[in-house]
């Protein structure tokens, strides 16, 4: 927001407070207070003369470096990244698998594809799978109800 | 820098980033020193302040809001800091003692002459606390009006006037010093 009603004790105001340069006045009045000076410059000379008296001795004002190792000691308090579960399962994945989860994965595809084609092989034949229940059945007692009981 | 460049920078910190820590510290450190060190005149102490006030912030990261600067907030603490140390120090309240009389102030010799500027830091620290802080944070460290006055907690208006009261003091001060050579 611009504050455009400046009047001549603001102006006074502003410069016994926040010294001679406009860009150290407020931003919202440093328009209408530089405008306002433009105006009647012999207005505020004087003011002037003394605020940048004073600025100028705010100028020379000089504060010692603060040591290198307080940057140390302040970074060395800073708080750390937090270890994810997800860095914990990898670290136990890097350790279990030094080779990288390739490999387990291809041995599960290949145990799968085995396994399909294996179990297919065999349910083709038919016979020995209905004889071996039939046998089992019959070992404890119940009704095969085959026709190779009859057989022997 | 404030916005969303400082809050992502802020939520880096928090996150463990070193780089992003070692930036927040080097773009904020110099200035929580200089106002800690203006308020106690005493660098072993303004870096005790700096690094309690960096302490904090660690702390405060994860839950930080971006409602001021950091910088504003970081010169909040630091100042309460000071204040604490300055009040185990002098249990007087500076605030309350009168303002020096300015007298007749011939504020060009003051820049004139070497011998009116000598010891501008001494003179800043008699200043009472409540206008060192106010000169401290608009005059020599550059901060808005609104952001200084955040900083110390008071409105736009008990700023100015704290403002030009230690502006006043400091004219009596030099002017004394010139009438007295």
């Amino acid at each position: 927001m611009t504050v455009t009603g400046m009047t001549h004790e603001r102006l006074l105001e502003l410069i016994a407070t926040y010294g001679a340069e406009p860009m150290g006045w407020p931003e919202d009045e440093r328009d209408a207070a530089r405008a306002f000076l433009s105006a009647d410059p012999g207005a505020y000379s004087q003011a002037l003369i003394e605020a940048r008296a004073i600025d100028g001795v705010l100028s020379l004002e000089e504060v010692p470096e603060p040591s290198a190792a307080l940057t140390q000691s302040i970074l060395a308090a800073a708080p750390s990244a937090p270890r994810s579960r997800t860095g914990l399962l990898a670290g136990l994945a890097a350790m279990l698998f030094p080779q990288g989860l390739r490999w387990p994965a291809g041995a599960a595809l290949a145990s799968l594809a085995m396994g399909l084609v294996g179990g297919y092989a065999y349910a083709s034949t038919g016979i020995g799978y209905d004889q071996a229940d039939s046998a089992y059945y019959a070992a404890f007692g119940f009704d095969s109800g085959e026709d190779w009981i009859s057989l022997e | 820098m404030s916005g969303i460049g400082e809050s992502d920078q802020i939520a880096r910190a928090a996150g463990g980033d070193r780089a992003a820590q070692a930036a927040l510290v080097n773009q904020n450190m110099p200035i929580v020193f200089r106002v800690a060190y203006r308020m106690l005149q005493d660098r072993a102490e303004a870096e005790d302040v700096t690094q309690e006030t960096f302490l904090r912030a660690w702390k405060q990261l994860p839950d930080w809001q971006p409602k001021a600067k950091f910088s504003t907030w970081a010169c909040t603490v630091a100042l309460n800091l000071c204040r604490d140390r300055l009040r185990k120090k002098k249990p007087v309240l500076m605030d309350e003692l009168p303002e020096r009389v300015d007298t007749a102030l011939r504020p060009e010799e003051a820049l004139a002459s070497r011998q009116g500027i000598e010891g501008i830091a001494e003179k800043i620290a008699a200043l009472p606390e409540r206008q060192r802080e106010a000169l401290t944070l608009c005059a020599l460290e550059g901060m808005s009006n609104i952001e200084a006055a955040a900083a110390m907690d008071v409105g736009v208006r008990a700023l100015e006037s704290l403002l030009a009261r230690a502006r006043r003091s400091l004219r009596a001060s030099l002017s004394a010093q010139i009438e007295g050579d």
